[in-house]
């Protein structure tokens, strides 16, 4: 009994160490042989993973299912191509750990391609979005410039940092940087003046904008142009191009505008969608 | 037959020779008291007795029973876990510090060991316990713990605890020492009521006056080895050795 | 949304917290014992593995193990854990989180115990595990109920860390419910707080109650 336990003690322990070492070199695996994605006698499905904390594209609706544009553009593919379907809410700081190890195969949330052209096997842009920043509307910026010496935040490990690290100018002149886990929290730090700005996608920009009516001004200026696209683990293009097929069908035939126009309310710029155009 | 042999018991504790080759028989029914100054191995000897700790070399026997024997160079060789088991039967303990369980009614001290280890039938042992719970005096408190109880009440149960499992014989490691003097009567008492039973017991004691009444041997222990024995009178009264005298003028100022 | 259908989501998230409360329980304070076993083993390699094994589960974040629990089958192995493993890995975590813990609690417990007692259950012809289950165990527990009560509370609040894996549990689904439109502001997240006060309450309440029912002896 004892040797048994000690046994299971030393597996789980040398596991837990190695494991330890294998996550220092944060890069997702190559190479073509991905679990679960590989269409098989069984039937294929699509497994989504999304921020469930980003309106308007994935978001808990009231009876506690998941909704927002992308994931209803997913389902509508899936249902197309007769796939099964399933969203799974992930932790966005573990979106490439979660892709290589075939727990989601696409990442499909606004997720912003540029800049990140080599990491993954990526669908055509669908959204051309850029990175805004939000102030309040009576703090007297106007300009990117106005923003020297303040405290800016972002969403943690998204592109609104990427782009503000490739601003030099812009990020030298701030405060700092402050990296939250989500929006929600950022938004509130702003109203009671923790910090000045908000660096954010213009979605959810405009999404904020419209529930706190007059409240916060978008300046003009943008920090960067960015576009968005779905992300397969790098090398899976037999699912990329499946799902890219569908997605140019859905564009072309006005699929995909009729599921945006669901979503103008929670904030998604139907402008920005670059495949309608 | 002697109830207990012990035979050249040897002890170390590291570098530290603490029994340096004690021979001791007790005959049945009688009643051997243990004196020395601390340090002098008599309670060493006692734990080694009760299987607390292991002799390097020597022999020991209850009766029969060999807990131990001894090799060819006299290492002590002892015999597998089922006879040490039955062995254990054959002897009580009465510690200083009583070690009642504290978490068991008096009753429940008294029984659960008959119950558990001796299986023995729960009628029998009730009444068993009851009768020498009323022996010691505890009759009303049998429901009690051991926290509601004093110091010699706590020692009569224990001593009541140990004679539940039908020992040959009974030992007793300072039973009084952790006492307030007041009350070391009553368990002296109670020892006393015991050897008068002809109950078999080895007392290891500082109480002089008390040896020399309840024992029929009193046997005197210094630096490892027994420096003198006999008669309580003799050796109490008119020891042999110088070394005796000393102690027992040591103890009387 | 409104409150209602807010609090129906949170009850649900609830649901799942208590969930993963109850099985690390239910796996953690047994598992406690035989890792107490082992740290005291007289086989010193097991000793030493086990230690090791205690101060890595004490030494690092709770969040990094459930993340090595949940990717390391994968990113080691390509091995996928059959059923839900999102939610085992979350289980088979705090397990083994909580049984380091409890362990050394255990142990604390165990070696205040006088050694009058050890040797009274010895002499008296007590098998080993006998006097275990009849003598020790009982005083153990009372001893380490403080103290375990203290982790029991910690886990109640631990549990939102689940969602570092993915396990939507209460915490996760109140910031959810508050980034969805057209909700009442934080209001989600202040409820979400007085249902961890209210269980912990009653986990404490519960434990005190427990804690009095031992107390009848010193």
């Amino acid at each position: 009994m004892k040797k048994l336990i000690s046994l299971a003690l030393a597996l789980v322990l040398s596991l837990s160490l190695i494991a330890c070492g294998a996550k220092q070199d944060d890069t997702p695996q190559t190479g073509a042989d991905t679990p679960d994605t590989t269409q098989t006698a069984e039937k294929q499905k699509l497994i989504v993973g999304f921020d469930a904390e980003f309106p308007p594209f994935g978001f808990i609706a009231a009876d506690g299912s998941y909704d927002g544009f992308d994931l209803a553009m997913a389902e509508e593919l899936c249902s197309r191509l007769g796939w099964d379907f399933e969203a799974v809410p992930i932790v966005w700081d573990s979106k490439d750990a979660e892709l290589a190890a075939g727990t989601i195969n696409c990442i499909w949330n606004g997720f912003t391609y540029t800049g990140r052209e080599n990491d993954y096997t990526w669908s055509d842009p669908y959204v051309d979005n850029s990175i805004v920043m939000v102030v309040k509307a009576d703090s007297g910026i106007s300009a990117l410039a106005d923003l020297a010496g303040k405290s800016v935040m972002a969403q943690a490990a998204s592109s609104a940092v990427d782009a503000i690290n490739a601003n030099e100018s812009l990020k030298s002149s701030l405060k700092e940087v402050v990296e939250l886990a989500d929006y929600n929290t950022g938004f509130m730090e702003l109203k009671q003046g923790s910090v000045d700005a908000i660096a954010a996608d213009l979605g959810v920009a405009k999404f904020q904008i419209a529930s706190n009516e007059g409240d916060y001004v978008i300046l003009d200026e943008p920090i960067s142009t960015e576009q968005y696209a779905i992300g397969f683990l790098k090398g899976n293009t037999e699912l990329r191009d499946a799902v890219n097929a569908e997605l140019l069908k859905m564009a072309e035939d006005g699929t995909m505008l009729s599921i945006a126009e669901k979503y103008v309310d929670q904030g998604l710029v139907i402008d920005s969608l670059c495949l309608v155009k | 037959m002697n109830v207990l042999t012990m035979q050249d018991v040897r002890k170390s504790f590291g570098s530290l020779e603490v029994l340096k080759g004690i021979s001791l028989t007790v005959g049945e029914g009688e009643a051997v008291s243990v004196i020395g100054p601390s340090g002098s191995g008599k309670s060493t000897l006692l734990r080694c007795a009760t299987l607390l700790e292991t002799m390097d070399g020597g022999l020991l026997a209850y009766g029969n029973d060999f807990a131990a024997t001894m090799d060819a160079e006299g290492k002590s060789v002892y015999a597998d876990k089922a006879a040490l088991r039955r062995i254990k039967s054959r002897f009580g303990l009465v510690f200083q510090q009583f070690n009642l369980f504290p978490h068991y009614t008096v009753l429940k001290n008294v029984t659960d060991a008959p119950l558990t280890v001796q299986r023995r039938e729960r009628g029998e042992v009730r009444e068993l316990a009851l009768s020498l719970l009323e022996k010691m005096g505890l009759a009303d408190k049998a429901d009690a713990y051991p926290c509601q109880l004093s110091g010699g009440q706590q020692q009569r149960v224990a001593i009541a605890r140990a004679l539940a499992l039908r020992p040959d014989i009974l030992f007793f490691d300072e039973p009084t020492s952790a006492l307030d003097p007041e009350l070391t009567g009553e368990v002296l008492k109670v020892i006393r009521d015991l050897a008068e039973e002809k109950m078999t017991m080895v007392i290891v004691t500082h109480e002089m006056a008390f040896a020399r009444a309840v024992s029929d041997r009193v046997i005197f222990m210094d630096g490892g080895v027994i420096v003198e024995q006999g008669d309580p009178e003799q050796v109490l009264g008119d020891p042999a050795q110088e070394r005796t005298r000393r102690f027992l003028r040591s103890y009387q100022t | 949304m409104t409150v209602s259908a807010m609090l129906t989501l949170l009850v649900q998230g609830f649901g799942k917290s208590l969930e993963i409360f109850t099985l690390t329980l239910l796996g953690s304070l047994p598992l406690g014992l035989l890792v107490m076993f082992g740290r005291r083993s007289r086989v010193a390699p097991l000793r030493w593995l086990v230690k090791l094994f205690i101060s890595v589960m004490r030494g690092t974040p709770l969040m990094l193990q459930l993340m090595v629990v949940y990717y390391g089958p994968f990113l080691l192995f390509d091995f996928t854990p059959p059923g839900n493993w999102r939610f085992g890995a979350v289980i088979v975590g705090f397990v083994i989180n909580y049984a380091a813990y409890f362990a050394e609690i255990y142990r604390a417990g165990y070696e205040s115990i006088p050694v009058g007692q050890f040797e009274a259950a010895q002499v008296l012809g007590y098998t080993g595990a006998q006097s275990f289950g009849r003598i020790l165990l009982p005083q153990m527990i009372r001893r380490v109920l403080p103290p375990v009560t203290n982790e029991v509370i910690t886990l109640v609040k631990d549990t939102s860390l689940a969602s570092v894996i993915g396990t939507v549990e209460m915490f996760t689904r109140a910031k959810q419910i508050v980034a969805s439109p057209n909700t009442p502001g934080m209001l989600a997240l202040a409820a979400a707080g007085l249902f961890y006060y209210v269980f912990n309450y009653i986990v404490a309440f519960a434990m005190e109650r427990a804690e009095r029912s031992l107390a009848y002896y010193q």
